[in-house]
């Protein structure tokens, strides 16, 4: 499965909650396979989309928050995940996109295959979820319907170079209709 | 500053909606930040710029956010004020510290608080000084920032050395 596959499984199940996609092919690809206003496409500040999604999850406690990540992103922002860990927001699922690269910058090999990064996550109090098919990986979300976050979903995926158009909608559109999306949900 | 008006400062500023205070600890502002422990409305990170996505999440979720910091902070934070901050327009209000303003500081602030105010302008981020006599004045300009989605920073001098 490659991310473009894995997302599109995504999408259908998260529907129109909030998704915090981070830099690079994430969002890019996020914006390819579905666009929708209360996705907030985080264009810069690598590593940061799981804190940002903290941010919004603190403050929307009664809806769903997605997490869209990847190896490299999260492993630039491991101390999220403790904070993530002490804060413990019901209401948050961190999904992360595990491709051992940093296919936005060339495809550079990353050290998410040398550790274990669900065993970060249960050490900070994430339940996790490790998929490498698109079966299972519609069977977790389906699972973790019922359950109460933090939760973490570690989905491997395949590194192919198919490139996603970059995102069109100007920062502050991005933010307008993110923000619009979160009083209406 | 004086630990009783750091302690107003803070009342004030929750007095005027802003609700979070997220950062990373410093001692030139402990008594404000151990104000906003007592209420509960202090959350700590791991590093400057976890919290200034924390603070940007709580923002988009219309809830107002402080940034606190050291200048080491600061400087660990420029590409995150940058890229995420100033490119989404996003009402942060730092509160960083301004370590190395005393000559006779510890060596490893020397050069950062040379280069501070210097870093703050190149960042076009609007910024005071706030002190014992302003501190009211300098809340209302912060205040008025944050309500035209503009970040600004408070910069609060270390006048002692320990």
């Amino acid at each position: 499965m490659i991310r473009k596959e894995a997302m599109e499984i995504a999408v259908k199940e998260i529907g129109e909650y909030p998704i915090i996609s981070a830099n690079g092919y994430i969002s890019r690809d996020l914006f390819n396979v579905l666009d929708k206003k209360s996705n907030f496409y985080m264009i810069g500040s690598m590593g940061l989309a799981s804190s940002i999604g903290l941010g919004v999850a603190l403050k929307n406690p009664g809806k769903r928050i997605f997490v869209f990540d990847g190896d490299g992103n999260i492993l630039m922002n491991l101390g999220s995940l403790v904070t993530i860990g002490s804060m413990k927001p019901k209401n948050l699922i961190h999904i992360i996109f595990d491709n051992n690269s940093h296919e936005s910058t060339g495809g550079q090999p990353s050290n998410s295959k040398n550790v274990k990064i669900g065993k970060i996550g249960e050490s900070a109090n994430y339940k996790v979820y490790n998929t490498n098919t698109k079966l299972g990986f519609k069977q977790v979300l389906k699972k973790i319907k019922n359950n109460s976050g933090p939760i973490m979903i570690i989905v491997k995926i395949k590194a192919k170079k198919i490139v996603s158009q970059r995102i069109t909608h100007r920062p502050i559109k991005i933010r307008d209709r993110f923000m619009k999306s979160l009083e209406k949900i | 500053m004086k630990e009783d008006i750091q302690r107003k400062l803070f009342d004030h500023l929750l007095k005027n909606k802003i609700s979070n205070f997220v950062g990373v600890p410093d001692s030139t502002m402990k008594y404000f930040i151990d104000q906003g422990l007592k209420k509960k409305k202090v959350l700590i990170t791991t590093r400057e710029e976890e919290a200034i996505g924390i603070a940007t999440g709580m923002s988009l979720s219309d809830s107002k956010s402080l940034v606190f910091m050291q200048n080491a902070g600061f400087a660990n934070s420029l590409s995150t004020i940058t890229s995420l901050v100033q490119l989404y327009h996003i009402p942060i209000i730092f509160l960083v510290g301004w370590r190395g303003y005393l000559s006779g500081d510890a060596p490893e602030h020397k050069k950062i608080g040379e280069i501070q105010p210097d870093l703050i302008k190149i960042l076009k981020l609007p910024s005071k000084v706030i002190t014992e006599k302003n501190w009211k004045n300098v809340c209302l300009w912060a205040i008025k920032k944050n309500q035209n989605n503009t970040a600004c920073a408070l910069i609060i001098r270390r006048e002692f050395l320990d």
